[in-house]
């Protein structure tokens, strides 16, 4: 791409999208600007628009947990100030590097953008949940704010959330404030060996059933690893750390011994949970990301694993299942689609090749009355559709 | 003397009045339409009863589809309708007006599923907050939005108000504890966000829904997440000589990177009142108290309760005392959620309910105190100091004309003092009628203008509890 | 809240004292929650909120009360569980007892609803016309399928249904006082009107209960019925004639060898009894008499639980599913003395799941508002049969009748049990049971 606004304030990115929307032409938003791997494909656009100028923290009021930042801002410096008073983002967001083999930094404005949450989702959250405020750029090129820095607002609808996890269909996010959370004094897992997919999960849901402080719980099948590792982190003070650790040791008898994993055999394992490290190799195979019921993620998967040729692991209890599939004409779409059918939960296409995003459809499909209120919202936030247009949706 | 508007009623639907009952007969069961003058009264005000309207007519459906016949019936012959749930809105959310129906989701009552594996319960709109946890909680778990009013407010009105609660501080409120609804748009069509899974597919629609108060759509049924309880739980009562120890105590406790469960905040006036309805042992000697709760394994509560004791401590705290039986722990939370209906016996009331930056809270405190002071009138505060939700009750009496646009005058101001130092209007009541023409002192007009077009996708012809949320003279635009 | 009265209106001294009612409630809407008819219709009309706001409009207005309004005033049960949740102190038996006189001064009611009335407030107050009424109502069982057809019909059918659950109970007449030598104490035992007919054994127990711990007990032969049936149905002067006649007859024996406490085993009469002082504030010759027989009323319970009591004699360790009468929860507030004094005889007490919610007796509600009523009782069964009790106490009459209508658990007094632990006969419907 040849052209490319990259204003460096609000002011400037307001005036950018104007243009585009007066001249109708549509406009490639990125944060770092480093992938065009990612959703629907936007081929063929003469502009694009980056907010990799817009960065810096405006906002950090430790005693209060809050921390503002401009869109551009690379989560790693978010993550370093944070440290420095030992806080930290709550929801873990991943790294997609590994998964899509770049090297540009994420920026707060893209994780925002795709609702981009880790494995301590379950526990406090996803990345929608600590957003608290929002300032955007409409596709008309209105400067919207929505929320604020405190962390209990009903005033006017809640244009934050709805934002979060948009993908940049509906407005540029030109400011973004979090909630945030000291962490934790302690953090250690608890894992067991040799189990498969149906008593793994009962084991997880077992924890998590439980009062012992888990904030996170994943299953790494046989088929990744020499043996299956099924684990939950436990973390807060010292003391519940060690005390929750025991108890649900205790909790687990039935389902085998439960080792302990510390320091920073614990802390690796959960970034390779988290960015999906077990799939990114080979880059050709398509990954899939599947939202359902825990109880349901064994059956869907046994469903799947008899049609198709797939590496995957759970997340989230079960109910987060990263799904690599090694050979199929679509990408596996239909076989996966199919599986969940019923399930009520939802497929998201993440990594496959551009013709192969083009062909299907990338998100869950939507129900027609919900996709036609998606459209009228498109139509409201971007009525020339200069933002991302189909990005999410055709249409959209 | 009542300051806020209410839009003229439409003079056409006014006198269809008698077609448009007939024609509701034929969509709900009878026992579910509510028309006689009387009757009709029950409905006309909530818990914000300086405002007061009588609807056209009420209807109570028992299920989502008599819901979704009587939209799309309102929606093709341009009937405006108020959702109603257990009218417990302090902002007058569910207040009717003249030539709209009420549609009260009482009926809708039933639990639909439970499931401890996933972690969800899936209930009616019509089910109390209060009776979910109650279902779920003989297995140990309990669902997180506490809403003082948990008694008797339902979870279609948390829903639209996104409410919230002392226990909140630690859970979040309820846009982070709910996983789905069923819901009915205005043109009668039921469509469903979200479910039994995490994070819904396509733009987060759900988390537009809550806190709607009403104006997209009505909510039928919710999957709300359920959690397990803690192994123990302790309130601890910090009683301060001065109230800005008190504010200064909450903002340092949050500052060290410790979040209890709860912390709630009460000055002698509000302890007063809620000592002599609930007998919890509040002290009486003091100018403020601090309500924190804390859980966990014993070792873990204790260890936290030091470092909260200390903190106290060094803001002056001169009590500390911690509930010592089951019985106590529920006399002081009783006392508590009881506070503003408790606050009936001295005096009427406005709540407000702006939520300022934790940092803030001491100086707003004095500064509400100066604020309530000018007007001549006098402030109870209790309210969930931990996220910096203050709910001053502007106490005045309702028979004196001239006190309630007194009452009126101070919570604007006070309300502007809110957002002037980085908050916000309402933390969880909402907007209703009482906030609305305040709207404009925290967004500007394209703000504004976007929430409207947003609105407008949803609900075209404004027909969902039109008088609400956005200024009157905003609705036309989008 | 806001209220509305013309001066004119406020000289009144009901309308005044209801209007402070009506400005302590906040409308807060906490009392909705825990309302039975609310719970089983989910109409804000018939929930508390809803029927202070009626009230008040009504009386506001110095309106003549509508069927509507009517309606739906004649659906509460005046269980009171309104008052125990209400943060506010709203006083809600107050406000109703005007709303009822009210509804009595300016609205005719149809003539079956009359009638009907008219006979259970002609009847029930009087023992003498109730075994009379309970002799018809037998003969005329196999007709009630018949009558429940007619206008008024149902209540009356379900008049007849109900007194055939009293088969068990032997009538009987009333009992004299009991005399003690060297007593600790004199308590006036109240006789009860149904409860002379119905349940002596109850009063029975108590004298054997209250003898046996050194308390004289007189029951005045004069004494009347306590008013409560009458005040429910809306007859005001009546109900405070009654007041009026018993305020006179326990002052006379206060003041012929003194009382501590006037006692008494139906907790429904409790309630207005100690209510008398409030009823008769306007009445300058009786006023302070009254205040001063309120300050004197115990539940049988109370009075019990404050004594030095002796230790049981038999094999207990039943299990009772306790259910607490709204007017002696709600009404009196008495709420652990009954469970702690069976504990006490070594009864394993179960507490019932929804304890707060009427059983649907309610002095003449299960005849006038049958339909209501049987819900509330079937709803009450299935959560006293949840806890799987041998036997269930309480400590009315009216629930002791209602709910033994609906289960095959023996239902007793608190005081049988208790006296039959302490030594004293087996209750009638125990027989048998206690293995
Ligand atoms: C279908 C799909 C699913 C994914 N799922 C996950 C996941 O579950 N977890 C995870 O960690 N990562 C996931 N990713 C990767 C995720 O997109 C990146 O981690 C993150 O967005 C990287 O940020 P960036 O700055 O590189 O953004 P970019 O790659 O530049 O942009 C990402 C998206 O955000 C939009 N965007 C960027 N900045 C703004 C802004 N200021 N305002 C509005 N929109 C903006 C872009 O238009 C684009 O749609 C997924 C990607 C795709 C395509
Ligand atoms: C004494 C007291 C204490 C309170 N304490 C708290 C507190 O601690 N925290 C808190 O957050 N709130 C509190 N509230 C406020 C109130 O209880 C909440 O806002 C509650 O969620 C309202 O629920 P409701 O069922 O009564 O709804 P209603 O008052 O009937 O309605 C509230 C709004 O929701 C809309 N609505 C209701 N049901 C639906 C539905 N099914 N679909 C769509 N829209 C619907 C209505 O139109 C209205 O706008 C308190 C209120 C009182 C009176
Ligand atoms: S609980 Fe009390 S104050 Fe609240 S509405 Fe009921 S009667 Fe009124
Ligand atoms: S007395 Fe009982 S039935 Fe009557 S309003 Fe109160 S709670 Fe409801």
């Amino acid at each position: 791409m040849t052209d490319c606004y990259k204003p460096r304030d609000e002011c400037g990115l307001s005036s950018a999208i104007k243009d585009a929307a007066t001249a109708k032409m549509p406009l490639v938003v990125r944060g770092a600007g480093s992938k065009s791997a990612m959703g629907r494909p936007l081929g063929g656009y003469a502009m694009s628009l980056t907010t990799e100028r817009m960065r810096g923290v405006s906002l950090y009021e430790p005693t209060e947990l809050v921390i503002g930042a401009l869109p551009g801002t690379p989560v790693s410096e978010i993550d370093r100030m944070l440290a420095k008073h030992n806080q930290m983002l709550p929801f873990e967001p991943m790294d997609h590097r590994v998964l899509f083999g770049t090297s540009a930094e994420p920026t707060i404005g893209g994780i925002v953008a795709g609702n981009v949450s880790g494995p301590r989702r379950i526990a406090v959250g996803a990345c929608r949940d600590s957003l608290i405020g929002v300032r955007l750029v409409t596709g008309r090129g209105d400067v919207v704010k929505s929320g604020g820095r405190v962390m209990k607002n009903v005033t006017g609808l809640d244009l934050v959330k709805l934002n979060c996890g948009a993908w940049g269909t509906l407005g540029v996010l030109s400011e973004v404030i979090f909630k945030v959370l000291p962490k934790p004094a302690r953090s250690l897992s608890v894992g067991l060996g040799g189990m498969n997919d149906t008593t793994a999960i009962a084991a997880l849901t077992a924890a998590l059933g439980s009062s012992f402080a888990v904030s996170a719980a994943a299953h790494i099948p046989a088929s990744i690893g020499s043996d299956s590792t099924t684990i939950v982190r436990l973390e807060g003070s010292d003391g519940s750390v060690a005390y929750g650790a025991r108890e649900l040791a205790k909790l687990w008898r039935s389902f085998g011994r439960a080792e302990l994993i510390e320091g920073d055999e614990s802390a690796n394992l959960w970034l390779r949970v988290r960015d999906a490290h077990w799939l990114a190799q080979p880059m050709d195979r398509s990954i899939w990301r599947l939202s359902l019921a825990p109880s349901k993620a064994p059956h869907v998967l046994a469903d799947i694993r008899q049609k198709l040729g797939v590496r995957y692991f759970f997340d989230w209890g079960g109910g987060l299942v990263w799904l690599a599939v090694v050979d199929a004409d679509d990408a596996g779409a239909s076989v996966v689609r199919e599986a969940m059918a019923n399930t009520g939960g939802h497929a998201t296409l993440v990594r496959a090749s551009s013709e192969m995003r083009h062909r299907i459809d990338v998100f869950e499909p939507l129900p027609p009355a919900v996709l036609k209120l998606t459209q009228e919202i498109k139509k409201c936030f971007d009525p020339d559709r200069v933002l991302n247009f189909g990005r999410m949706y055709a249409g959209i | 003397m009542s300051k806020i508007r209410f839009t003229e009623p439409n003079r056409e639907i006014l006198a269809r009045r008698d077609s448009i009952i007939n024609d509701l007969t034929r969509l709900v069961d009878p026992a579910g339409l509510i028309t006689s003058t009387d009757e009709c009264r029950a409905y006309e005000t909530d818990a914000l009863t300086a405002y007061r309207k009588m609807p056209l007519a009420v209807v109570l459906p028992k299920t989502t589809e008599e819901v979704s016949a009587v939209l799309k019936y309102c929606h093709d012959t341009g009937v405006k309708v108020v959702p109603r749930g257990a009218g417990t809105s302090l902002a007058g959310g569910a207040i009717p007006s003249e030539d709209a129906v009420v549609l009260g989701l009482s009926k809708m009552n039933r639990v639909l599923a439970v499931n401890y594996d996933d972690r969800f319960i899936r209930v009616e709109a019509g089910v109390t907050n209060l009776s979910v946890t109650a279902v779920v909680a003989e297995n140990g778990f309990f669902y997180a939005p506490d809403p003082s009013s948990q008694l008797a407010c339902t979870i279609g009105g948390n829903i639209a108000n996104n409410s919230g609660g002392a226990h909140c501080l630690k859970y979040g409120v309820t846009t982070n504890n709910l996983l789905g609804v069923r819901m009915v748009l205005i043109d009668g069509s039921i469509i469903d966000l979200g479910g039994d899974y995490l994070d819904s597919a396509g733009l987060d629609l759900l988390g537009l829904v809550v806190g709607s108060e009403g104006q997209l759509g009505i909510v039928t049924e919710a999957t709300l997440r359920i959690l397990k309880s803690a192994e123990g739980a302790r309130p601890v009562l910090f009683g301060f000589p001065s109230c800005e120890g008190a504010g200064k105590a909450v903002a340092d406790v949050i500052a060290a990177g410790i979040i209890p469960v709860a912390i709630e905040y009460m000055d002698k006036a509000a302890i007063e009142i809620c000592e002599a309805f609930a007998k919890a042992g509040y002290p009486l000697d003091v100018e403020a108290l601090l309500i924190v709760e804390v859980e966990g394994s014993d070792a873990e509560m204790d260890a936290t309760l030091a470092d909260i004791t200390a903190i106290a401590r060094a803001n002056g705290a001169t009590t500390v005392r911690e509930s010592r039986s089951a019985i106590e722990t529920a006399a002081i939370w009783k006392g508590r959620k009881s506070a503003f209906g408790a606050t009936g016996r001295v005096a009427d009331y406005l709540c407000m309910d702006g939520t300022v930056p934790t940092g803030k809270l001491s100086y707003v405190l004095a500064e509400i105190s100066k604020i309530v002071q000018r007007h001549g009138l006098r402030v109870a505060n209790v309210f969930h100091a931990g996220d910096g939700n203050m709910h001053p009750l502007i106490l005045y009496n309702a028979n004196d004309p001239s006190q309630q646009s007194k009452a009126e005058a101070a919570g604007d101001d006070i309300l502007r003092l809110c957002v002037e130092v980085g908050g916000c209007l309402t933390g969880e009541h909402g907007v209703g009628i009482e906030k609305r023409d305040l709207m404009r002192c925290q967004f500007d007009d394209a703000d504004l203008v976007q929430q409207i077009r947003v609105r407008a996708a949803f609900d075209p012809r404004w027909l969902l509890n039109t008088d609400k949320v956005f200024p009157l003279d905003f609705r036309c635009q989008g | 809240m806001q209220t509305n009265f013309s001066l004119t209106a406020l000289a009144d001294a009901h309308v005044s004292e209801s209007e402070k009612i009506l400005r302590a409630c906040v409308h807060c809407g906490f009392c909705t929650a825990t309302c039975p008819t609310y719970l089983l219709l989910a109409d804000e009309a018939d929930s508390p909120r809803g029927r202070i706001y009626l009230i008040k409009d009504m009386l506001e207005e110095e309106k003549p009360a509508t069927p509507q309004v009517v309606e739906h005033i004649d659906r509460c049960l005046t269980c009171l569980s309104c008052m125990t949740t209400c943060p506010s102190g709203v006083h809600y038996m107050h406000l109703v007892d005007h709303a009822r006189a009210h509804i009595a001064r300016t609205y005719t009611r149809p003539l079956p609803d009359r009638l009907l009335r008219g006979m259970l407030a002609k009847v029930l107050p009087f023992p003498g016309r109730l075994r009379l009424a309970l002799r018809v109502a037998t003969v005329s069982r196999p007709i009630r399928k018949w009558l429940a057809n007619l206008p008024g019909g149902a209540q009356l059918a379900a008049m007849i249904e109900l007194s055939s659950s009293f088969k068990r109970r032997r009538p009987t007449r009333r009992l004299p006082g009991a005399t003690v030598d060297r007593p600790r104490g004199r308590v006036a035992l109240l006789s009860g009107c149904a409860q002379q007919v119905l349940g002596q054994n109850i009063n029975e127990a108590a004298i054997r209960l209250l003898t046996r711990h050194g308390i004289e007990v007189v029951q005045p032969i004069d004494e009347g019925c306590c008013g409560a049936l009458v005040q429910h149905l809306g007859y005001e002067s009546r109900a405070l004639d009654a007041a009026r006649h018993n305020v006179d007859v326990w002052t006379r024996e206060i003041e012929n060898g003194g009382l501590d406490a006037i006692v008494v085993t139906t907790s429904g009469c409790g309630t207005v009894i100690k209510d008398y002082g409030f009823l008769l504030r306007n009445d300058n010759a009786y006023a302070q008499k009254a205040a001063r027989i309120s300050a004197l009323a115990r539940d049988i319970t109370e009075f019990l639980h404050e004594l030095p009591l002796q230790d049981g004699v038999r094999t207990t360790g039943q299990v009772v599913a306790y259910h607490s009468a709204c007017s002696m929860q709600h009404g009196q507030q008495v709420r652990d003395q009954p469970k702690s004094l069976l504990r006490r005889m070594g009864f394993v007490v179960r507490e019932v799941p929804e304890g707060h919610i009427c059983c649907g007796s309610a002095g003449t509600y299960n005849v006038l508002q049958p339909e209501i009523a049987n819900r509330l009782r079937a709803r009450k069964v299935t959560n006293i049969e949840k806890v799987k009790p041998q036997i269930i106490a309480s400590g009315n009459l009216g629930c002791i009748t209602q709910i033994g209508a609906g289960t095959r658990i023996p239902v007793v007094h608190t005081v049988e049990l208790v006296d039959w632990a302490m030594g004293g006969p087996l209750p009638d419907v125990l027989e048998g049971c206690l293995g």
